[in-house]
Formats: structure tokens, sequence, C-alpha cells
């Protein structure tokens, strides 16, 4: 059990006591009639064949209150996907297969880009992204939910505590993120304890109040990848198709809603997926890609609220960002100590050491080119600049559904 | 015996006597259609670069075209569609030339039946071109200004529009390609005709109350104002 204490802009939805997961559902049920909830699965075929997504179906299979369930697919060769539909088949719910790698929906990409819409490079983001126009091209849910599909030790109680402050209507947050503390015998998370906290406190140190960095640090795992929408901000929100998706995604929320329709809860006691090598040496691939993506979108979000970014304001930052770094690691030794965890200074200080790096490649990146890659355009302005494009995703993913079976 | 052969021989000399004057023709054939197949490839490959230089796809997307083409399940690019019907069209210009050259009286007629009937074809892919973009810009137009209007049933009104012009201008396909004109037009005259007549019920029904309170409060305020005028004259 955690503490009750609030922090920060948004609301803090705590685990407390033990909640019943059959009365949540229940209210689920009850809720989804008025406000009928979309699931998204961003997932790789190779998820498939890995330990999480054979756990993942048989505790969704479950879940009675889904309107529907969208896998976006990427990866996948056509007999691929037709296997992805077979091993969805057990689940209860309406399940919709967006096959990115078909030639329906590499149309659809065609078309976007030939209309001047840049949707980026493949990746969760742009997957993601165009799962939301297909759940607004059916009309058929109010809210959407998403979560990865490499979380090994999956409960449906998840997914029920993660849509809850959506669909409830007393309630009616707008954007609810979920946070979890990612340990096992050892902590993990190092990108948001050892980067993106430090990070945005050296920020705040240098900056100044600020509201956006305030309403980042309310986040307890800003990048968690599991969160619920109402159906309205997908349509109005710009997502990054690279590593800054979860980051650029916050900065969007916050931009279109107020911080008191957002929320944070917890979903999971444990939570355990893939770890990313560190690759320090490359910053074009692993943790460090993602950690040099972050930090340009933090930048970026800043710069676009007025915050002037000087070579002396980034000096400043590398030094106030260790310093914030090292007090991270001090405190993180202490609470693995207390809790009998595995600790390894030296492993935490060279990460640190390699985070460091990236800020200093996303400076530069950030100096040479301040607007950097744009976002995936909002469903707004690409159905304004293509009437038709979502009755075209409809029909594309439509038919690759009837031509699988 | 020599009658015998003769009777042998001489039908085998007549049908070689006609493949000898046949085989020319059949080269002919084979000419144009090579020659055919050539230009038809090459002219869809300069129409498909043209139309994507022009941003016909674009244009397409904007238009709704492309929405058509999809509901039709085509899902290669609008200017691959275009290039792909002209490379089919010249095919078959390209397969009837050559058939004529076969000098065979049936297919003479069918080819000279062929080139009367292109114009009417070529007029009515015209017609439903046109009626579609404005079939569509009409429908698009009411949308908005129903949706300013405030009113209900914004998209019905505009899919109801949608639906009347694109019957109109099937109609006029039809009639363009003379398939059972008679039956077209009456079909057409009844369908639409009754479509109007409905309106016309169901608006003049349903405004009985409305127009009843303008004739009244028109015939009770004009005695007030003519009394009124009297009484400033005197």
């Amino acid at each position: 059990m955690t503490d009750f204490f609030q922090t920060g802009l948004v609301t803090t939805l705590h685990r407390l006591c033990k909640p019943s997961l059959e009365r949540l559902e229940k209210e689920l049920s009850d809720f989804s009639r008025t406000r009928p909830l979309a699931l998204v699965l961003p997932a790789l075929y190779s998820e498939f064949e890995g330990p999480a997504m054979p756990g993942i179906i048989q505790e969704l299979s479950k879940v009675k209150y889904l309107k529907e369930v969208v896998v976006t697919l990427d990866r996948a060769s056509p007999a691929e996907f037709r296997r992805v539909r077979e091993f969805m088949a057990p689940l209860p719910t309406d399940v919709r297969i967006v096959y990115n790698n078909g030639k329906r929906i590499t149309e659809i990409y065609e078309t976007l880009a030939r209309n001047g819409l840049d949707v980026g490079q493949p990746g969760k983001g742009r997957s993601a992204w165009l799962a939301y126009g297909y759940v607004l091209a059916r009309g058929q849910s109010d809210v959407i939910a998403l979560h990865d599909c490499d979380i090994v030790n999956y409960s449906r109680e998840l997914l029920a505590r993660l849509c809850y402050p959506v669909v409830n209507p007393s309630l009616d947050y707008a954007f609810c993120k979920g946070y979890y503390s990612r340990v096992s015998s050892k902590m993990h998370g190092r990108v948001t304890r050892l980067l993106v906290t430090p990070l945005v406190r050296a920020l705040q140190q240098l900056v100044g109040p600020h509201d956006f960095l305030d309403f980042l640090d309310s986040f307890r795992y800003p990048l968690a990848g599991e969160f619920c929408m109402i159906t309205e901000l997908a349509r109005v929100n710009r997502i990054p198709w690279d590593w800054g998706l979860e980051v650029g995604s916050l900065a969007e929320v916050y931009r279109n809603y107020s911080p008191r329709r957002v929320c944070q809860v917890d979903i999971a006691e444990t939570y355990e997926h893939k770890h990313q090598a560190l690759s320090a040496g490359d910053a074009g691939q692993g943790l460090m890609k993602m950690t040099v993506d972050i930090c340009k979108s933090i930048f970026r979000t800043l710069a676009s609220s007025g915050v002037v970014f000087s070579d002396a304001l980034f000096k400043s930052l590398f030094v106030s960002y260790l310093r914030q770094a090292e007090d991270a690691i001090m405190k993180y030794e202490a609470d693995a100590a207390i809790n009998g965890l595995e600790f390894d200074q030296h492993e935490e200080a060279q990460q640190v050491e390699a985070f460091t790096q990236a800020i200093a490649l996303a400076a530069q990146a950030y100096a040479e080119s301040p607007m950097g890659t744009p976002l995936i355009p909002n469903w707004n302005r690409v159905t304004s600049a293509i009437p038709g494009i979502l009755d075209m995703l409809k029909l594309a993913v439509d038919k690759d559904m009837s031509e699988s079976g | 015996m020599n009658d015998f052969m003769n009777l042998i021989l001489e039908p085998m000399q007549e049908v070689l006597l006609q493949f000898g004057t046949f085989m020319p023709n059949l080269l002919a054939l084979l000419v144009i259609f090579v020659i055919g197949l050539a230009l038809a490839w090459l002219c869809r490959a300069l129409l498909v670069r043209l139309l994507k230089v022009v941003k016909f796809d674009s244009w397409s997307d904007r238009m709704g075209f492309t929405t058509l083409m999809r509901k039709g399940q085509l899902w290669s690019s609008p200017s691959q569609f275009m290039g792909t019907i002209l490379f089919w069209g010249l095919i078959l210009i390209t397969l009837m030339a050559g058939l004529s050259a076969l000098d065979i009286r049936a297919i003479d007629h069918l080819v000279e039946q062929f080139f009367i009937y292109l114009p009417r074809v070529l007029s009515a892919i015209l017609v439903l071109t046109i009626g579609y973009v404005l079939a569509g810009f009409l429908s698009r137009a009411v949308l908005i200004a129903a949706v300013n209007s405030g009113l209900h049933y914004a998209k019905l009104i505009a899919e109801a529009v949608r639906i009347l012009m694109s019957l109109l201008f099937l109609a006029m396909a039809m009639e363009q390609l003379q398939v059972a004109p008679d039956v077209v037009l009456a079909a057409f005259s009844i369908l639409f005709g009754g479509i109007v007549a409905a309106l016309a019920i169901a608006f003049g029904i349903g405004g009985i109350e409305a127009a009843k309170r303008v004739i009244e409060s028109e015939l009770v305020a004009k005695p007030e104002e003519e009394a009124k005028e009297d009484v400033e004259h005197i």
C-alpha cells in the first residue's frame, strides 16, 4: 500500500487498501454503455511470439466492458497478419487489426504523404496515431485506452484501473496516465529516475517557475506507455513519432486541456517488460537514441512556450543536471538499501554520464534545428486536407480483415 | 481416280488460297496490335507522369474521387488508375482497328458499331465525372449551410442532395449510352418526381398551421393599418 499524498498539478489516484476488481469491472460495464471504450494495442509481430502477448490475450479474453480492440500491427508479413488474427480470436470483443505493412494501409500513408502530411517513420507513435484515426472513423467509442504489448506480468486489473477515471462520468477526466514501480530484484526505469526527473528539476532551477515543467514533474512515471483518453483528445492532439512520444503527448495534453482534467493512476504493483540496451557509444540506437529524442522534445516544448535556450543556459544545465542526477542516485541507493534491493552505484553513475552526453547531443541538435522533426498532424487537420481519409482508412482495415478470414 | 483426287485436292487448294489471302491480313492485325500495345504503354506512362506533375492524385484525394475508388476496392493511386483506363481503352481501340484489317464482313460491322458508339461512351464518362464533382460540391455546400443554420439533420440533408444529384447524372449518362432510354427516363421521372412530390406534401401538411398563422396575422393587421391611415388623412 502506498501513501495518499497528492503531488503537483495533476490528480494522483493511489492504490489504497485492496480494491475489488469485480466491483471495478462491474462499474466499468455500466459506464461503458454510455461511454463505449476502445483498447488500442500497438504491437510488433515478434511480440505475439514472445512471452508477454499470450498472457495479455488470456487476460483480455475475460474483459467484457470493451466495445472494440484495435491492434495496430507492425513488421508483419501477410501470413503473420493472418496468424495474429487467429491469436486474437479468443477475445469476446470486436477485434480489428490495422495492418501497417499491408498494401492498403501503405496506400493510406502514401495518400497522406502526397498531400503534404508528414506522419514520420514507422514506430509506435505513427501506428498508435493511425489506430486513433481508425477508432474515430468507426465512431463507436468515446474513450480510447492504450497499453504496450510487452508487459510480462499483465493483469486485467491494470486495464480496469487505467480506464476507470476517464470512463466514470462523475470523475470526468479527459486524460489518465498510468504509473507503477518497475522493480524486480533491483530498480529499473533508468530513463525516468536518472534522466527525466533530474532534468526537469534542473530546468526548474534554471528557468524558474514554469507551468509545463511543473506539469511534467507532477507525473510519477512520465514515460509510462499506458494511458486512457477521451476520443476528442485523439482528434486534437498532435503526437511525435519518435521516442519523444510520451513527453510530447503530455505536452499536447497540457496545451489542449486543463490539468484539472488530467490524472495519473497506480495501475500495477510491479511492472515487468523488456529492457533497452544502453548503447552509450551510439546515439543512433537503444537507450541513447531514446534519451536524445526525449531531451529534444522537452527543449522544443519549452522553447515553444517562450523559454530562450542559449549556450550559457545549456552549459549551466549540464552541471545542474549532473548535481540533480547524483542526488537522485544517493536517494535511490538508500531506497534500495531499506527494501533489500540490489543497487550498483557505479552502473548508475555510468548511466548518468551517458545521459549527460545525450543531453549535450540533444542541445546540439536543438541549436542546429530548433524546429526539429514536426509532430504528426492531428486528425482535425488531416480530415480538413483530405475529407475522405477516415472513410478510406476504415475501408482499408475492413477489407484487410475480411480478406484474412 | 483423277476425279476422286480432284474432289479431295480442290477444297484443300481453296483453303490454301483463302489462307494465303488471309495471312497478310492476320499479319497486319498482329503489327497493328503490337504497335498499339507499345503506344498504349507509352501513353499510359506519359499520362501518369503528366497527372503526377499537375498533382491530380492530391486533387482526387480532396474531391473524393480517391474515396470512390477505395469504395470500389481499387487501391492504386488515382493517376495510375487513369493510366490503366487509358491503356485498356487504347488496347480495345487497337484491337478493333486490327480486327477491321482482317476484312471479314461480320467483324467490320462490329467494328463500325463500336466506333459509332465510342463517342457516346466518352460523353457518358464526362457526364458522370462532372456529375460526381458537382454532387460532391453541392453536398458539401449544403452540409456547411445546414450546419451553420443549426439544422439537426444536416448530414442527412447533404447526403440526400448528393444521392439526388448522382441519380440525375446517372440518368443522363444512361441516356447518353442509349441503355433502355425510355425505361431510364420513365424510372427517373417517377423517382425524382415522387421525391419532389413527397417533399412538397410533407412541407405542405407540416406547414398548414404556420401558413394559417401568417395569413391570419396579415388579414388582422391590414384593417387596423388602413383605419389608422384614414384617421391621419382626416
